[in-house]
């Protein structure tokens, strides 16, 4: 430990720390832009330069490199300190006049303009935050300064792309002029492949650790393996240096869980359409034309837009037409009606309508289906708006304009029903209200634990009055679109019906069950297992010990399967043995 | 594999001698880069040839240069028994001439410049005395205003010996210090050189002892020591002068250093734009390798020790020692902070021990005649003597080796011999591009590191240039700024930007398109820089502003108010006008204006069009009847 004295106060401070990391130990702020907590101090920028006081002697040094000594002195504001740095951000400023981090600094330093303005366009400061990243931390090497004094620049080997580069973008990321001065595609021929966010609907990039969205549990961010340079090639460890409470563990690895359980809701949700199987929208195509997901979060205000509804390309927004039943009602895709798209529709008409004032909106909708509470009554509201809501399915979406003033944007072509008449609408954005379909895997799943689906692949309930959130296998219960289209409240109202009947069962700590179950005679199973795999409710297993089969009493449905397939007449139906039914039938003989 | 023998020393000793002193007449041309530029190539030939045709047998041999480059180029002559004389700024004519007077005895003494009557070498043995004189005129050596107040240590051998023989060198007492200093113990060496007060050659004026001591104690089997021969100022030549002239010195200097320190292994960076320094340096090494100064077991003792040579490419930032030490690495020269100091981590990061050619030169001759004797030349905290390239406006400029404390004064009027046409002293830059401007007030200055210091100037590595009333300061402020900036390494905002900005505002004041209030901008900015800068290159490139600003404000004030360049170098605050009486209409000027901005009938008074005059000085300087006056302001 040593002692020294910031600003008048004393400190103790570890030997071999800088003067930065002490006074931002301490909670003291010394400005600096070339300083990175993850890489090696450059000393660049000089805003961090502090006077020193030592043995008599006053010095100036530079925080982020001076080493702290027993008995120094430092004064991180004096009046010379103050000085300078206005000269340096002035400095500064000439090369990056509109870098946000510079500028703040001017203003709290109150340096209004600089006199120095430079003529060339680079905006780069060469603090070398991009080159330590590069050569320190990812282990590339691709850029490096060239030339000397104020010809120096950011460049690469012999100033030409070359293919050491690999496009990580940590120099971008790391650039305190916002990215100005690094720009990847004058880096290399590689393509930048920025992680896109599954989030944001690839709408928007992501780093390679990420929480998955705001409101995941836990709230904990992941690492992208496919996508961490440290996974690639073993550098960069920068998440692990900056992670204070030191939580970052590279040796982690997927692990397989056993858990014993009594039952299991299974709540595994729905895909949306995928719109590529109807060309005729133009879905990938247009990049104005896009999904209900992808509008959603355009839309939100935490979106990649921060709610703007802004697309490349398209400079204003006059008109859009939203397309019901997408993959829904429809005998090419799904037959079955989505249930929830017909109010998400009028919400983003009502939205656009919203954000865009001046914009017409147009939907096309087969029917609407509006049956929840106050559904049918925004409905109505929406169509005393001034929203076009029209009947009849769009056959077509083409950039061939009509008219010539509509060069640019889509034409939607459809038949209003009503009317009897073809439409050919232009618009500026088009928004496919994409069905729900089962997910892709919903069968394999189905096949884990033997629930029988629909055609489709929705899991079916055991009865859809008596018993709507259990399913045929005692114990496993759905809930939400994974057993057919819903929209939230219908989800969460069977979710919280699937639970509490499973804790009712739980907490019971008894089982009542129906009492007609099968049962195998011991003595006659030859141990021959044909009726372990025909059960449907996995209530028959073999004991290796006795090597006979047993039925699990609580899981038997008393379908009869196995009684009729059992080739020894070993298991009997309880209350409806052989025996049982010749008597009954004989009882009815004697009348 | 040495294993030579003192005896061995002694049969080089005496071949040296025998090569410094033959049995025939001489001639030693000065042969260094600034003799070279001069012309000595050309007297070379001539000397040779006209030896052939009179079927003289002399001896011809190359030397470094002795110190007076005025006089390049320059050559001595020496008979057996007789003085050794000196003749300067030959021509080839001349120098045909002179070897047939010479070979006939009938020297013109106007011809000759100086003589020397005995050589006593820094071990005290006498090589040669001459009692008698063969020309009575000429002034000796010792006696010579040029000579007179300098003091030559570190120059001891420049322009005397052949710098391609080590014989030669060993003949002057060569190598004597370095088997002196074998038979101390290592921590001696290093006391002796602590006692003798020697300070760092290259600028910093760090005591090498303590530096030596510091690398010593740090605990690693491997140390380097580096010569840093990157020099670099404009105008100045020291280092260059002792490469050419004496590189075993810088070899002995080193392997003193070496053993003291406990190195193996050594570097000498020089800069590659000193083709003839590498060349001769690299055939020293190669003959101290051969005659076992240089490798393993070096004379029995059981210490070993090597050099290598490390080319720089002409930045001037690589004689900053941790940018020295990247560049031999082969990485991108830029300084990094200090601590840690190369003392402690230098080379691959190894304890490394860097000083400059001069202070190495110094080493031999302490260790040999005692630190007492090099305490007492110099001042208080400035020990020895200190080389100066004396440079500028000045009559004699040359390299000086005078003792620490001679004043400004002394230098400038009794080894330079005064200002150029007897005009007016108006400053003395020292300390090179880095360094502070001095006016004439502070001419009684003692040269010492601290008295420059106060004086807002560095020693630097020992650049003076003497500027009188035709330079304008603040052109010449520009100018180092412009060099510094060109040579920053563009790491710190405060170095690259700040000496750009300068250089922005001086071109300002130069153009008269600035105001008064740059001026104290101008020196918060060099404040800051100086403040704000990692190393020596920036913490010191604004002085020359700082110091003209300090001492030549009134100058900065007149560009700045009246639009007026006193010394008339400023080109936009100067117009050409003609003097109606003087002008006889000759028209020779007319004929010569590249932009026919002269008009003027014959036998009539000319007219310069201002609007096509572009300031380019021909005609002022065709006139030949003062009919040209150039006005800045109201001069």
């Amino acid at each position: 430990m040593v002692n020294i004295t910031i600003n008048d106060q004393e400190y103790d401070i570890e030997e071999g720390k800088t003067i930065l990391e002490a006074a931002q130990a301490m909670g003291l702020e010394i400005p600096t832009l070339c300083y990175h907590k993850a890489l090696s101090p450059y000393g660049a920028c000089r805003l961090c330069t502090v006077e020193i006081e030592l043995n008599g002697r006053t010095m100036y040094q530079a925080s982020c490199q001076y080493l702290v000594e027993e008995g120094m002195n430092i004064q991180t504001e004096s009046e010379r300190v103050v000085n300078g740095r206005k000269k340096m951000i002035e400095l500064l400023l000439a090369r990056a006049p509109e870098a946000e981090d510079i500028l703040d600094l001017a203003y709290k330093y109150g340096v209004k303009d600089t006199r120095f303005l430079k003529e060339f366009d680079d905006v780069c400061i060469l603090c070398g935050l991009c080159i330590r990243v590069c050569h320190d931390r990812m282990g590339f090497k691709a850029i490096e300064f060239i030339n000397r004094g104020i010809e120096r620049k950011v460049s690469l080997p012999f100033e030409d792309f070359h293919e050491v580069c690999r496009t990580c973008g940590s120099c971008s990321t790391y650039c305190p002029t916002g990215a100005k001065a690094v720009q990847l595609e004058n880096l290399t021929h590689h393509t930048p492949r920025p992680i896109l966010s599954e989030f944001d609907q690839g709408l928007a990039t992501r780093p390679a650790v990420y929480t998955p969205f705001p409101q995941a549990v836990p709230k904990i961010p992941v690492i992208d393996r496919n996508n961490c340079i440290h996974f690639q090639t073993g550098e960069c460890k920068i998440c692990q240096d900056v992670c204070e409470p030191d939580a970052i563990n590279y040796e982690q690895e997927d692990e397989i869980v056993e858990r014993e359980v009594g039952a299991i809701v299974v709540t595994t949700g729905f895909d949306p359409f995928d719109p590529n199987r109807l060309p005729q929208y133009g879905y990938g195509k247009y990049p104005n034309v896009i999904t209900s997901l992808e509008f959603e979060r355009i839309s939100s205000a935490s979106g990649p837009t921060e709610g703007e509804i802004i697309f490349p390309g398209v400079t204003e927004i006059k008109s859009a037409a939203i397309l019901h039943c997408i993959g829904s009602r429809d005998e090419n895709t799904n037959r079955y009606c989505s249930r929830l798209c017909c109010m998400n529709a009028l919400k983003a008409a009502n939205l656009i309508r919203d954000k865009l004032p001046d914009s017409h909106v147009y939907e096309f909708y087969i029917d609407i289906r509006a049956a929840g509470k106050g559904y049918e009554e925004y409905y109505q509201k929406m169509l005393r708006s001034d929203i076009r809501i029209i009947r009849g399915k769009v056959a077509e979406i083409t950039n061939i304009p009509d008219l010539p003033e509509d060069e640019g944007r889509l034409t939607v072509v459809a038949e209003d029903t009503l009317l009897g008449a073809i439409l050919r609408v232009p618009v500026d954005l088009v928004i496919l209200m994409v069905g729900i379909e089962p997910k892709k895997d919903a069968r394999d799943l189905a096949h884990i634990l033997h629930l029988p689906c629909t055609e489709e692949g929705f899991y079916n309930e055991k009865h859809p009055k008596l018993a709507p959130t259990e399913t045929v296998i005692e114990g496993i219960h759905v809930a939400g679109a994974c057993q057919f289209p819903k929209d939230v409240p219908d989800s969460v109202a069977q979710g919280e019906s699937a639970a509490a009947a499973v804790l009712s069962k739980i907490a019971r700590g008894e089982y009542i069950t129906e009492p007609t179950k099968a049962e195998i005679v011991d003595d006659h199973c030859s141990g021959c297992r044909n009726c372990i795999g025909l059960c449907p409710y996995l209530a028959i297993s073999f004991d290796e010990e006795e090597e006979i089969a047993k039925i699990d009493s609580a899981l038997c449905q008393g379908c009869g399967v196995c009684v009729a397939s059992c080739p020894s007449g070993a298991i009997i139906h309880r209350g409806y043995t052989d025996k049982q039914i010749f008597a009954e039938i004989e009882g009815v003989l004697e009348r | 594999m040495s294993d030579i023998k003192p005896a061995d020393i002694n049969i080089l000793r005496a071949k040296g001698e025998e090569s410094l002193y033959p049995d025939r007449p001489k001639i030693g041309i000065s042969m260094a880069s600034c003799g070279l530029a001069a012309g000595a190539g050309k007297i070379l030939e001539t000397i040779e040839g006209e030896l052939k045709n009179l079927d003289l047998d002399w001896i011809v041999t190359k030397t470094g240069c002795p110190g007076f480059c005025q006089k390049e180029p320059l050559l001595y002559y020496h008979a057996p028994g007789k003085e050794k004389i000196y003749f300067g700024e030959l021509t080839e004519k001349k120098a045909k001439d002179l070897v047939k007077e010479l070979s006939e005895n009938t020297v013109d003494r106007d011809f000759a410049t100086w003589k020397i009557m005995s050589d006593v070498t820094i071990d005290d043995k006498t090589l040669f005395i001459s009692e008698e004189t063969e020309i009575e005129d000429i002034p000796l050596y010792q006696e010579y205003d040029f000579f007179k107040k300098q003091h030559k240590i570190a120059l001891r051998n420049c322009g005397f010996i052949d710098p391609q023989s080590i014989e030669e060198y060993i003949a002057k007492g060569g190598y004597a210090a370095f088997q002196k200093a074998l038979k101390m113990k290592p921590d001696e060496v290093i006391d002796f050189i602590k006692k003798s007060g020697l300070r760092g050659r290259g600028g910093g004026g760090f005591p090498t002892g303590l530096k030596w001591e510091l690398c010593s104690k740090e605990d690693s089997d491997i140390k380097y020591i580096i010569c840093n021969a990157d020099e670099g100022d404009p105008g100045a030549y020291m280092d260059r002068s002792i490469l050419e002239g004496d590189p075993h010195s810088i070899i002995e200097g080193m392997l003193i250093g070496a053993y003291g320190i406990g190195s193996n292994e050594g570097y000498i960076y020089v800069r590659a734009e000193y083709p003839l320094a590498i060349e001769l340096l690299d055939i020293a090494v190669q003959q101290a390798r051969e005659n076992g100064f240089l490798g393993a077991n070096i004379l029995n003792s059981g210490f070993s020790f090597d050099i290598n040579l490390a080319y720089g490419a002409g930045a001037f930032v690589c004689g900053e020692e941790t940018a020295l030490i990247a560049s031999i690495e082969g990485r991108p020269v830029e300084p990094r902070i200090r601590p840690p100091f190369p003392s402690q981590s230098g080379l691959w990061e190894k304890p490394t021990n860097i000083n400059n050619v001069e202070t190495w030169a110094n080493v031999p001759p302490i260790i040999l005649k005692g630190h007492d004797w090099y305490s007492s030349l110099g001042t208080e905290t400035s020990k020895g003597t200190k080389v100066f390239s004396l440079v500028g406006k000045i009559n004699n400029t040359g390299l000086v080796e005078v003792p620490m404390g001679i004043t400004l004064r002394e230098i400038i009027y009794d080894v330079g011999g005064g200002i150029i046409d007897n005009k007016k002293f108006k400053a003395i830059q020292t300390g090179g591009p880095s360094g502070g401007c001095l006016p004439e007030s502070h001419i009684d200055l003692p040269v010492d590191y601290e008295s420059l210091k106060e004086a807002g100037s560095i020693m630097g590595s020992g650049g003076m240039i003497v500027v009188d009333e035709d330079t304008c300061i603040v052109d010449l402020a520009k100018f180092f700024i412009d060099f510094t900036r060109d040579e920053s390494c563009g790491k710190c905002v405060s170095c690259r930007d700040g000496l750009d900005a300068c250089h922005e505002i001086l071109n300002k004041i130069t153009e008269g398109k600035s105001a008064l209030e740059d001026l104290d901008y101008l020196e918060e900015l060099g404040q800051s820089i100086v403040d704000f800068s990692m190393c020596g290159l920036g913490t010191t490139a604004p002085n020359p502003v700082l110091t003209t600003l300090r001492y030549f404000k009134d100058e900065y004030i007149a560009h700045i108010e009246k639009k007026e360049c006193s010394a008339k170098v400023c080109k936009a605050l100067i117009t050409y006008e003609i003097i109606k009486d003087n002008c006889v209409g000759c028209q020779a000027c007319a004929r010569l204006c590249p932009e026919n901005a002269i008009k003027g009938q014959k036998d009539k008074v000319h007219k310069i069009n201002q609007e096509l005059c572009i300031k380019c000085g021909v005609c002022f300087d065709t006139c030949r009847y003062d009919a040209i006056l150039i006005r800045s302001g109201d001069k």
